[in-house]
């Protein structure tokens, strides 16, 4: 699972906004330069990216290993043909090298989630989404962060319940029912419970947030995100 | 960044009651990323985050459960590991998910237009089986759709390889998803603002 670390790297003490930046401007240079060249390059940016983070890419690559069998069949999907030689190198060449712009792509998201804290993020999202929308997005956001590990334990119970039942001997559709409508149940009442809770504390829209403030190591950054989201018109 | 320090601005009663359940919404669909069940159909287990979206649009409506799972795929961008895996940040955004995940705030809008036959919110347990099915059949099909066009894209397999590997060993399964719903709303065991 990926999540926040608290740390002191390089990538921890970039301003939120650069590092959203970069990934944009990483994302389109991605997409305009899948070759093996412009992945070379970017191989070497996303590993300096993870390098910032003081994370090794074997140990994203563990967090990240959910979206593999789809990376690696891709290729294999594409590349079959009715007849021999049964498998096309050509046609699998393409989606060989899109699967692998993918697997830059989630490396460079992964080091933004492992050194930005939901308070920094979320004020980067309110200065990029001015007014009262991106208050309310910000303080969403802030909730779904607290209440995910919640959820999930909710759910947990909700089927060590039903195993201990032999709910495990019910249909599928049953099964499913039971689990959903128990995490329905526990959302209403920490719903109501929630916003009980706020007006109690006079939730605002404008509270106080961390100050972000570009520092001197923001520039390079900075810099080289505009130059790849630029890249494509080189 | 606009942090002001002079004056608070409450919130008004009404916007936190919707906030704390569009938000709670949304951390369900997050939750629902790790509940995983066998399928008897294919090895690729069956995950809830479809009937997530069946649900938002069922019981919050067209527009809040649009926003709802909006707000769903924002909190993932900024890295709250809501998305399949536990993953998280803009990757899964752009990346070989980009299609399921942006057709998600459709599907919710226009499954909750359907059951509910407009923007108006009633109580979902008075829409018809052939309603309630039909426009989760739709919702389906826009996410696969839009899923299968995302591999498409952002892969670059053709449309044959993009169905084979992302949309054929996990549509049995949504039949499952759309009977489970269908008893979630029928039962009175969870009702509806």
């Amino acid at each position: 699972m990926l999540s926040y670390e608290p740390g002191t790297t390089f990538a921890h003490a970039l301003d939120p906004r650069t590092k959203l930046a970069f990934q944009a401007g990483f994302a389109v240079a991605a997409f305009a330069y899948t070759t093996p060249r412009g992945l070379a390059v970017l191989s070497v940016l996303a590993l300096a990216a993870l390098a910032a983070a003081r994370r090794s890419p074997l140990a994203a690559a563990w967090d990240l290993r959910f979206a593999f069998p789809i990376l690696l069949a891709a290729p294999l999907f594409e590349g079959l043909v009715v007849g021999p030689p049964w498998f096309s190198l050509a046609r699998a060449r393409f989606p060989a090298l899109a699967s692998y712009r993918v697997l830059l792509l989630l490396f460079v998201s992964a080091a933004y989630v492992y050194t930005t804290s939901a308070r920094d993020s979320r004020a980067a999202i309110q200065w990029l989404v001015p007014g009262r929308p991106g208050r309310f997005l910000g303080l969403g956001i802030a909730v779904v962060f607290r209440f995910l590990p919640v959820l999930v334990a909710d759910l947990q119970r909700a089927r060590a319940a039903m195993r201990a039942r032999l709910g495990t001997e019910r249909s599928l559709a049953e099964r499913i029912r039971i689990v959903t409508t128990a995490g329905l149940r526990r959302v209403d009442a920490r719903a109501d419970a929630l916003s009980l809770a706020l007006q109690a504390r006079c939730v605002a829209w404008n509270p106080t947030l961390p100050r972000l403030g570009l520092g001197r190591r923001d520039a390079p950054v900075l810099a080289l995100a505009l130059v790849l989201a630029l890249s494509p018109l080189l | 960044m606009s942090t002001d320090t002079d004056n608070v601005d409450l919130v008004d009663a009404a916007v936190v009651e919707n906030l704390g359940r569009v938000a709670l919404f949304a951390a369900l669909m997050g939750a629902f990323a790790y509940v995983s069940f066998p399928n008897p159909f294919s090895p690729a287990p069956v995950t809830l985050q479809v009937l997530g979206v069946f649900l938002a649009g069922i019981f919050l409506g067209p527009v809040w459960g649009g926003v709802s799972i909006a707000l769903y795929l924002a909190a993932g961008a900024v890295g709250a590991p809501v998305f399949s895996g536990g993953s998280a940040g803009l990757a899964p955004l752009v990346g070989q998910t980009a299609g399921y995940l942006w057709s998600y705030p459709v599907a919710a809008f226009v499954v909750g237009a359907l059951v509910h036959g407009g923007l108006s919110v009633g109580d979902p347990r008075e829409a018809g089986l052939v309603r309630l099915v039909g426009s989760m059949v739709a919702g389906t099909a826009i996410v696969y759709a839009m899923g299968v066009v995302g591999l498409m894209l952002v892969l670059g397999l053709g449309p044959v390889a993009a169905f084979m590997a992302g949309a054929a060993a996990f549509i049995p399964a949504e039949a499952f998803k759309i009977a489970a719903a269908v008893g979630i709303v029928r039962s009175d065991a969870f009702v509806a603002e």
